[in-house]
C-alpha cells in the first residue's frame, strides 16, 4: 500500500518536463527523487552501497527508465481525421468526445479512445448483394415480399447510412447495439415489409415509389432512435421494383399490350389522316367539275342562242331563200358524207333487196372510226343537249376534253 | 542498475497490486461481483470499481449492448386457417444482470434459446387471432405492441428487458404462392386484354369517323355540285328559250337541219325516194 505514495510523486516530475530539459536537469531530479525515496525506507542501507558503486550504470538505467516513460506519456497522442470523432473512455466510463485535430488522452491503461467516423456513408443492400462489377444478385428471400392486395412483389432496396454526427451518436453507435449493420438490416427488411405490406401492388409498382421510400425512411430512423444506435439514415434508394420472376412474362405483356394499344390507335389515325383529307380533295374536285359545267353549259348555251339569234335576222329578211339554202346545204353535207341508195319506182310494187344485215355488222367497227361529226352539225343544240343525261365520271373529260 | 531494477520491480508491483484491487466496467458491460461465489454486487456504473483480491471476490462481467435474436421462418396458422411463414427479430438487453447469471448463465445463445419458444408462443396466439390481410398490412405494429408487453414478463425472469419484437417476413406456403402467381399472372392478362381491346375499340372508332366524314364530305359535295350544274341548265334553258321562242318555226327548222348533219355520216345508208324534194330537179330540169 504504502508503494502507492512515492509512486504517485514520481509521475509528476516526468510528465510535467518532458524532454526537453535535456538528460542533466533529468537526471538530477530522478536522483532527487530517489534519495527521497531512499530517506523514507531509511533501513534498506545494503541498496545505497549498491547505487554509489555503480553511479554509471544507474544514470543509464534512469535515462532508459525515463525514456520509457515519456514514450509511454507521447502514446496518449492521437490524431483525429476530419469528419471523425474521438470518443474517449477512463477505465471504461465515458468521458469526452474529441473534434478532429490532434488529441491527448491519459495513456493506457487509464484512458483510450476509439475513433469514429461520423461522415462515412455506409452502404446496405436488401433484396439483392452487390457483387461488385459482375452484377448484382438477387436475394429472393429478401427480396419477395407481400402486398396489401395479396400481391408479391420483387424490391431491392438499398440504404445509405452514416453515424449521426450530433453529439453523443458515435458514443450510441460504439455502446448500444451489438451488430449496428445488422441490426439495420434486419430493421430495414421489417420496415420495408410493413409499408409494402400495407400498400397495393399497382401503388408500390407505380405512382407510389416516392412514398414508399419516404415511409421506410421514416420508418427505419423511429426504430434506429428507439435502440439509440447513433446511426442516421441518410437515404433510402428503390433500386428495382417490379414483379417477381414467376411472373415476369405476363408483367412485360401488359407493357406490350399498351403499346399495342398505341399502336393500333396511331394506325387508324394514319388511315383517317389519309382518308380524310384525300375526301377533301376529291369534294373539291366536284364542286371545281360542277363550277365548270355549269359555267360551260351557260357559255354554250349563249354562243349557241347567239348564233341563232344572227341567223334569225338574216332568215326574216329573205325568209324563203334563206330557207331554201339551209335545207340544200344540209342535204349535201349529208348526202355527201352518206351511202345513197336512189330509189325511183313510182308506185312500185318491185321487191327491194337490201342487205340491211350485212350494213349492221359493219356498224359497230366504222362507228368507232368516225366519232368526229361533221365539222358543221358540232355545235348544233342536240348535243348541247345531250351532256345533261351523260354520267359525272364522263362529265370530268368532257370538261376537260375543251 | 539496480536502482533501476527497482524501479521497474516497483512499476510492476504497483500494477500487480492495482490489477488485483480494482477492476474496471465499459460503457458495453455489466459486471457481476462475488464473494465466495455468491453475488454481493451488480448494479455497477462504467468505470473503475474497488475489489478484494481473486480468492475473496470475483468479477464476471456481460455484454449489456443490444443482442438479437432471429428465429428461423417457422409456421403460423392465421384465423382463416392458412398456413403462413414467419420470421421475427427480437431485440433485447441484459437488464437484470443477476437473473441473467443465475438463469441463463449469461450466455447470450442459452437467452436466445430460452427466448424462442416463449416469442413464438405469443405470436402463435396473436397470429390465430388474424388473418393474413390483418398480419400483413395492418396489424404489424399493433402486433408488435402486444408482444413486447406480452411477453416482457418472461424476459424480465431471464433478467432481459425486450426492446423490440418485428415481424420480417411472413410468406405463404409454396403452394399457395404458386396460385397467387397464377391468379397475379390472369389478372396481368386481362389487364393485357383490355388495353389490346381498347386499342381496337379506339382504331375502329377513329377509322369509322374518317370513313364518316369522307363520306359526307363527297356527298356535301356531290350536292352543292349537282346544284351548280342544276342553275348551269336553268340558266341555259332560260337563254335557249329566250333566243328560241323568237321565232319557233324557224327554229324547228334550223334544229331540225343540224340534226341531220349530225345524225348521218360516212356509215350511213340512205335510201332515198327520187321524188323527194331534194331531188325536185333532179329528174325535170325545169
Amino acid at each position: 500500500m504504502s508503494w502507492n505514495e512515492p509512486g504517485g510523486d514520481n509521475k509528476d516530475p516526468w510528465s510535467g518536463r518532458g524532454e526537453q530539459k535535456g538528460p542533466p536537469d533529468l537526471d538530477e531530479a530522478i536522483r532527487k527523487a530517489l534519495d527521497k525515496l531512499s530517506n523514507l525506507f531509511g533501513g534498506s542501507g545494503g541498496g545505497d552501497g549498491q547505487e554509489s558503486t555503480g553511479g554509471q550504470g544507474k544514470n543509464l538505467g534512469l535515462i532508459a527508465v525515463g525514456a520509457v516513460a515519456a514514450i509511454w506519456v507521447a502514446s496518449g497522442t492521437y490524431k483525429v481525421d476530419a469528419g471523425n470523432i474521438g470518443v474517449v473512455t477512463r477505465f471504461g466510463k465515458y468521458v469526452e468526445e474529441t473534434n478532429p485535430g490532434l488529441n491527448w488522452h491519459l495513456p493506457i491503461p487509464i484512458e483510450r479512445v476509439d475513433i469514429v467516423n461520423v461522415e462515412q456513408n455506409r452502404t446496405l443492400a436488401v433484396g439483392f448483394s452487390n457483387v461488385g462489377e459482375a452484377g448484382d444478385r438477387s436475394e429472393p428471400k429478401e427480396a419477395l415480399m407481400l402486398t396489401r392486395d395479396e400481391n408479391y412483389v420483387d424490391v431491392r432496396l438499398v440504404v445509405q447510412y452514416k453515424v449521426s454526427n450530433l453529439s453523443n451518436s458515435a458514443k450510441k453507435f460504439l455502446f448500444n447495439v451489438v451488430d449496428p449493420a445488422t441490426t439495420l438490416k434486419q430493421v430495414t427488411e421489417s420496415a420495408e415489409r410493413g409499408v409494402i405490406g400495407s400498400s397495393d401492388m399497382d401503388f408500390v409498382l407505380t405512382e407510389g415509389r416516392n412514398e414508399v421510400v419516404a415511409q421506410v425512411k421514416k420508418e427505419i430512423q423511429e426504430v434506429m432512435d428507439r435502440y439509440e444506435s447513433g446511426i442516421e439514415i441518410t437515404s433510402v434508394n428503390l433500386q428495382d421494383v417490379q414483379a417477381p420472376e414467376q411472373v415476369q412474362a405476363a408483367f412485360q405483356d401488359v407493357i406490350k399490350a399498351r403499346e399495342d394499344k398505341q399502336r393500333l390507335i396511331n394506325e387508324s389515325e394514319a388511315y383517317s389522316n389519309d382518308i380524310v383529307p384525300k375526301a377533301r380533295g376529291a369534294a373539291a374536285r366536284m364542286l371545281q367539275e360542277a363550277e365548270g359545267y355549269k359555267e360551260r353549259v351557260i357559255a354554250q348555251a349563249e354562243g349557241e342562242t347567239n348564233r341563232f339569234s344572227r341567223m334569225l335576222g338574216e332568215y326574216l329578211k329573205q325568209p324563203d331563200v334563206t330557207r331554201k339554202r339551209l335545207y340544200i346545204d344540209t342535204m349535201e353535207s349529208v348526202l355527201g358524207e352518206s351511202n345513197l341508195v336512189l330509189i325511183d319506182a313510182k308506185g312500185g310494187n318491185n321487191i327491194l333487196y337490201l342487205p340491211l344485215d350485212k350494213m349492221a355488222q359493219k356498224l359497230p367497227e366504222i362507228e368507232t372510226q368516225s366519232v368526229t361529226p361533221p365539222a358543221k352539225a358540232e355545235s348544233s343544240p342536240a348535243e348541247a343537249e345531250e351532256p345533261i343525261t351523260v354520267r359525272p365520271t364522263s362529265r370530268g373529260r368532257d370538261v376537260r376534253g375543251r | 542498475m539496480t536502482t533501476f531494477n527497482k524501479i521497474i520491480i516497483g512499476i510492476a508491483a504497483l500494477w500487480l497490486i492495482g490489477a488485483m484491487f480494482v477492476f474496471s466496467v465499459n460503457e458495453t458491460e455489466k459486471a457481476i461481483k462475488f464473494k465466495f461465489g455468491k453475488i454481493v454486487e451488480y448494479d455497477f456504473t462504467p468505470g473503475l470499481h474497488f475489489k478484494w483480491p481473486y480468492p475473496f471476490n470475483d468479477i464476471k462481467k456481460f455484454d449489456g449492448r443490444i443482442q438479437t435474436m432471429v428465429s428461423k421462418p417457422e409456421g403460423f396458422l392465421t384465423a382463416e386457417k392458412k398456413n403462413v411463414f414467419v420470421d421475427f427479430f427480437v431485440k433485447w438487453r441484459v437488464d437484470d444482470v443477476s437473473s441473467f447469471y443465475q438463469r441463463v448463465a449469461g450466455d447470450v445463445y442459452q437467452a436466445n434459446n430460452r427466448l424462442d419458444p416463449i416469442i413464438k408462443d405469443a405470436f402463435r396466439g396473436e397470429f390465430a387471432r388474424r388473418d393474413i390481410k390483418q398480419l400483413v398490412s395492418t396489424d404489424r405494429k399493433a402486433i408488435r405492441d402486444i408482444m413486447i408487453s406480452n411477453s416482457q414478463a418472461s424476459a424480465k425472469n431471464l433478467g432481459l428487458k425486450i426492446i423490440d419484437i418485428q415481424v420480417m417476413r411472413i410468406d405463404l406456403p409454396p403452394e399457395v404462392s404458386t396460385s397467387v402467381f397464377r391468379r397475379m399472372e390472369a389478372e396481368r392478362e386481362r389487364i393485357a386484354r383490355e388495353f389490346r381491346s381498347q386499342g381496337s375499340e379506339a382504331a375502329e372508332k377513329i377509322r369509322a369517323d374518317a370513313d364518316r366524314q369522307s363520306v359526307v364530305t363527297k356527298a356535301n359535295a356531290f350536292k352543292d355540285a349537282e346544284k351548280l350544274r342544276g342553275e348551269g341548265d336553268a340558266k341555259s334553258s332560260e337563254i335557249y328559250a329566250k333566243a328560241f321562242g323568237a321565232d319557233p318555226e324557224f327554229y324547228n327548222f334550223y334544229r331540225s337541219l343540224n340534226a341531220y348533219k349530225k345524225t348521218f355520216n360516212k356509215s350511213s345508208t340512205l335510201v332515198l325516194d327520187a321524188d323527194s324534194e331534194f331531188f325536185r330537179y333532179f329528174k325535170h330540169q325545169k
